[in-house]
């Protein structure tokens, strides 16, 4: 449990906020470049904020204030002539990094990018999406940082087929085994968990041991400020941001990086605009149609009763909360190990700030942040008496196989 | 606190929301037939008190606060097993009065299950209706959480 008054400073996101300075001083997704294909400028909504996005006289990406009807919807996206550049504020600037584009919202100097995967990736091994949810930034990202979970929100009561699971989360199987991931989750679910800080945010470790003497070892990770990378499969991960609209809205931001072959963009996006609506990419399960629950499929196949796809599951569970959690009235346990370690982080970054300290925040050093590399995501079986090192030298034969340059020394 | 009465059914954004206003000691909530179907849980909201009512598979009634106590996630949508309600999220599962009996994603041998408890009001059936002792709520922060 916390205050209210610490809940308010490290989810509240508007101008002059604690956390809305932090966040002010990383590259924030801002757009998908899918979106652009209509003529400019594009709306935008961020942090609060209500903006527009367009190329400047250099040809440069900039994004500026717009005129605002008092009574416009949160997720808003007008056309190209019904949006008013105001000329006199502050201009921020954008840049376009394998199908996304980050901003920068704020007037001074911007950090150089780390080194990561989905930005250092071929644009072909790349695929980038978003989804709308109903609830505040922090709700949404915390969950990601919860190994726990999987075990539970996203059990399927029996195993679908893994031949059919590209692009999809947990339907793979393990490396070099038989074994379903939805198996290991299911029979598997009171992990041990390690967390370890590191120069882009926290390494997680989730250890699920076996009882055939084997360890399944899943390493997923926080990037600072507001995102996580996790292995989506056997060659894929995912590198997701979860973007404040404003307090009591985001959206998810994901990078499917692919180490293997390239990407089959055609068959990701299908399955995904199955999902969402457009413009908004806001879920068609959603609060209004109860996520499509059907308590049959709850007592019989998920143990949600949402159907298969996992993003659904998270959505309930983190709009479900309310549009910002109530942290007064929470109780964190063991399995919040790696939620208790960021909140940590996030107050420390958001002090430094308060004392006009921008060298202590994460990432902020640019002699170093290109040598910010991977970072390590993946899932692995070992013996359970010598399981450290074995994702290691799994990332290591994955990275020396794959045809973009993705070696870390 | 007014005796005024007044009871809403309607379809709400989750499932099929009651909402009730009445503050007499004892409430009538619905009757009881309303709950022989498959799966008897029911969001409801009296006095602002956003709540699940619910029957186990003894045939006890809960009526409990609807967000999970450990990360807020909506009781209304819980799986109705092992004779109490069991929160999807992680499987906390809670009993007819609220109190929390398993935490099966913390570590062997933790007590920690045995002081979380979720606010509850007592309910009692007579004659096929169902009753809340609302005088007798417990566990519920007055200040907070009466938003619907």
């Amino acid at each position: 449990m916390i205050s209210q008054e610490l809940n308010d400073k490290i989810t509240r996101v508007g101008s002059g906020t604690p956390a809305g300075n932090l966040l002010r001083h990383y590259w924030q997704p801002a757009a998908l470049v899918e979106e652009l294909h209509a003529s400019l400028p594009v709306a935008v909504n961020l942090l609060g904020e209500r903006l527009a996005l367009f190329r400047n006289d250099l040809g440069h990406w900039v994004l500026t204030a717009r005129k605002t009807r008092s009574d416009e919807p949160i997720v808003y996206y007008p056309n190209a002539d019904q949006i008013q550049i105001l000329d006199d504020r502050p201009i921020y600037p954008a840049v376009e990094k394998n199908g996304v584009i980050f901003a920068y919202l704020n007037d001074s100097d911007p950090p150089d990018f780390p080194n990561f995967d989905c930005f250092r990736a071929d644009e072909s091994h790349v695929f980038a999406f978003k989804g709308l949810w109903e609830c505040n930034w922090l709700q949404a990202l915390e969950i990601g940082i919860d190994p726990a979970h999987a075990s539970f929100l996203h059990r399927f009561l029996s195993d679908e087929n893994a031949e059919d699971h590209y692009g999809k989360q947990f339907r793979d199987k393990v490396i070099q085994t038989n074994i379903p991931i939805t198996h290991v989750l299911r029979e598997y679910h009171c992990p041990e968990i390690d967390v370890e800080e590191t120069n882009y945010g926290l390494k997680i470790t989730a250890l699920r041991h076996m009882n055939n003497g084997t360890t399944h070892v899943r390493i997923t990770n926080q990037i600072f400020p507001e995102a996580i990378c996790i292995p989506l499969s056997q060659e894929m991960t995912i590198t997701q941001w979860h973007v404040p609209i404003d307090d009591e809205n985001c959206y998810w931001y994901a990078m499917f990086t692919s180490f293997g072959e390239p990407i089959n963009k055609q068959l990701m996006h299908a399955q995904r605009l199955k999902e969402h609506e457009l413009p908004t990419y806001a879920p068609k399960k959603n609060r209004l149609n109860n996520y499509g629950y059907d308590p049959l499929e709850q007592k019989t196949q998920t143990y949600t009763g949402m159907g298969m796809d996992i993003n659904v599951h998270d959505q309930w569970a983190v709009e479900g909360m309310g549009a910002i959690q109530d942290r007064t009235r929470e109780h964190l346990g063991r399995s919040d190990k790696a939620i208790i370690r960021y909140r940590r982080i996030l107050r420390k970054a958001i002090k430094a700030l308060e004392m006009g300290d921008r060298t202590a925040l994460p990432m902020h050093n640019n002699d170093q942040i290109k040598s910010i590399v991977g970072p390590l995501s993946n899932d692995t079986i070992a013996l359970t008496d010598d399981w450290s090192g074995v994702s290691h030298r799994a990332d290591l034969k994955r990275r020396a196989a794959c045809s973009w340059d993705a070696s870390i020394l | 606190m007014s005796g005024e009465k007044s009871v809403t059914l309607q379809k709400s954004p989750t499932l099929s929301e009651i909402i009730i206003n009445n503050e007499l000691p004892w409430v009538q909530l619905i009757e009881s037939q309303l709950l022989d179907i498959p799966r008897p849980v029911m969001p409801l909201v009296l006095n602002g008190k956003r709540l699940v009512l619910f029957r186990n598979d003894g045939g006890m009634l809960g009526l409990i606060g609807r967000n999970c106590p450990h990360r807020g996630a909506d009781l209304c949508y819980g799986r109705l097993e092992d004779n109490g309600l069991r929160c999807p999220f992680h499987g906390w599962h809670f009993n007819y009065i609220g109190q929390c009996l398993e935490q099966p994603a913390e570590p062997k041998g933790s007590q920690m299950y045995k002081a979380i408890k979720i606010p509850t009001i007592p309910v009692a059936e007579r004659a096929g209706i169902v009753w809340a002792h609302w005088k007798e709520r417990y566990g519920f922060d007055e200040a907070v959480n009466t938003a619907t």
